[in-house]
């Protein structure tokens, strides 16, 4: 990964492209070993294809641009993987970057002028329902009205993270919080407050997929892709009785771990999505760590942190590490699984499971990595 | 209260924006009479695409709220929005904003609790904007 954060200079192609180089320079492969390359790209765009050009890349067998919002992450991870299997390529290089913070400018402005004046989107804006923020936090109230959760509860996770923040020499705010800065931070939409939100960060990660035979004789420990699943629901902006309370991870979960051949308790370190950390709480009950309806007391009984039971967003996540979309889970499962996390080592990390969510809780995708020995 | 912002009608809202001028919302109905959401293309229940506008009687319940904050500025405090979904009687959901003046206390609010589409504009060179008012 590049520097991630409040880095300024590059477009998002540039992070891209130094994204994988740094990849594939980590793994032990050079750029002529890639025969495959996946592209994602956030909200500034800027990221195509034209990337094989930007890299050298020549004679590649694979090569797309694939967006799920927040789930692309883990779907560039699952389909380089069948086509590793399938035998289409053997060396599939998946990026993600974004370049959305300019110097002088604050963060919200970069996700938050979207406002169209004509049209449906334009009605919806009119109305005063701009960007995730409203939704999540609508989907958010719903759970709160159903089910009694609390917005203290909901701070459990932001400082737990924010702990964990503190362990990573990468993460963009390290300084700890409480459960009382977090009640005291100014409200975005209620029931958020500021710390219940994500960052905005700028950067570009890469991760290498190839075969368990070459993976095996490269630079890093290996991290085996065993499960995987999506789920879109596909009701944004219509009736949808789940809104707020069951998402795509209910489904999508249980399938990664079955195709991997595990059950939750035997799950070791968990990186979940985190644009808010209401989706912390929703894919904690829709993976199955608690009941239906009670994240609330689940995520506020102790269990979270660095002194947790729990090793939950181990990086601080989007919340307190960095915003790469899916990549921001998906990088720290795959240091964690390494051993490579330092101060924040996960002592058990056989068995990752890792979410991506994107849209308003609309796309998910699921996958289950382990350690050679876990993989067995 | 913040009230709604300016709005533009397209070829796709036109019909919509006629009626909505006329105080009228109106939805998308199939021929088996399922109602959809105003911007489908195809029924959402069957998957019919020869759909026709159909009014709305008005009437909803509250499925969801959230209060929307500006950024506070120099000399000028932060003001507050009421966002909402609303099911509609006929079953479609839609979201916008909660628009009584003075708006009522976010923490009274339940789910369950009736509302009422009515209009309002940014001004009369804008097109009106759906709100939801307490019933």
């Amino acid at each position: 990964m590049t520097p991630v954060g409040k880095v300024y200079g590059l477009t998002s192609a540039q992070f891209a492209a130094e994204a994988v180089r740094l990849a594939v320079a980590d793994a032990g492969l050079r750029l002529a070993d890639v025969d495959g390359l996946l592209t994602s790209s956030g909200v500034t765009g800027g990221i195509s294809i034209d990337l094989q050009r930007d890299l050298g890349l020549t004679d590649l067998r694979l090569l797309s641009h694939m967006q799920a919002y927040g789930s692309t992450a883990g779907a560039m991870v699952q389909f380089a993987s069948m086509a590793v299997q399938s035998g289409m390529a053997s060396v599939v290089a998946c990026v993600f970057a974004d370049s959305p913070l300019q110097p002088e400018r604050r963060a919200g402005a970069a996700y938050g002028s979207r406002r169209a004046p004509a049209g449906w989107w334009g009605m919806l804006g009119a109305s005063g329902v701009v960007g995730a923020n409203p939704m999540y936090a609508l989907a958010a109230r719903r759970h709160m009205d159903r089910y009694g959760t609390t917005s203290e509860q909901l701070g459990h996770i932001a400082v737990a993270q924010r702990a964990w923040a503190a362990l990573n020499p990468a993460a963009q705010l390290r300084e700890p919080i409480t459960l009382a800065d977090h009640q005291a931070s100014r409200w975005i939409v209620e029931p958020f407050h500021l710390l219940d939100c994500c960052l905005v960060s700028n950067g570009g990660i890469a991760v290498i997929v190839t075969t368990a035979d070459r993976a095996a004789s490269l630079a890093q420990p290996p991290v085996h892709v065993l499960g995987w699943a999506q789920a879109h629901p596909g009701r944004y902006l219509r009736r949808d009785p789940d809104f707020g309370l069951v998402s795509g991870a209910a489904s999508a979960g249980p399938a990664a771990l079955a195709m991997a051949g595990f059950d939750l308790a035997e799950v070791d370190v968990v990186e979940l999505y985190d644009c808010y950390t209401f989706t912390v709480l929703l894919t904690l009950e829709d993976y199955g760590f608690c009941p239906k309806g009670e994240g609330g007391p689940f995520v506020a009984s102790g269990v979270l942190g660095p002194a947790g039971k729990l090793r939950l967003n181990t990086g601080g996540g989007q919340l307190s590490g960095y915003y790469m979309w899916g990549m921001t889970p998906l990088s720290e499962a795959v240091i964690q699984a390494r051993g490579q996390a330092g101060a924040r080592q996960a002592p058990a990390h056989d068995v990752v499971l890792v979410s991506g969510n994107g849209g308003v809780l609309d796309h998910h995708a699921t996958l289950v990595l382990a350690s050679p020995a876990a993989a067995q | 209260m913040s009230g709604v912002g300016p709005l533009a009608r397209d070829a796709a809202t036109a019909e919509f924006c006629d009626a909505a001028a006329a105080g009228q919302f109106l939805l998308r109905r199939c021929p088996v009479g399922h109602a959809s959401e105003p911007a489908v293309v195809q029924c959402t229940t069957c998957g019919q695409t020869d759909l026709h506008w159909d009014p709305a009687g008005g009437g909803a319940t509250l499925v969801s709220w959230a209060v929307s904050w500006s950024r506070p500025s120099a000399g000028e405090p932060a003001r507050q929005t009421i966002l909402v979904i609303g099911e509609l009687d006929e079953g479609p959901w839609w979201w916008t904003q909660l628009a009584d003046d003075p708006p009522p206390d976010p923490a009274a609010l339940r789910a369950g609790i009736r509302l009422r589409i009515e209009f309002r504009r940014a001004d009369a060179g804008h097109e009106a904007v759906p709100v939801f008012v307490l019933a």
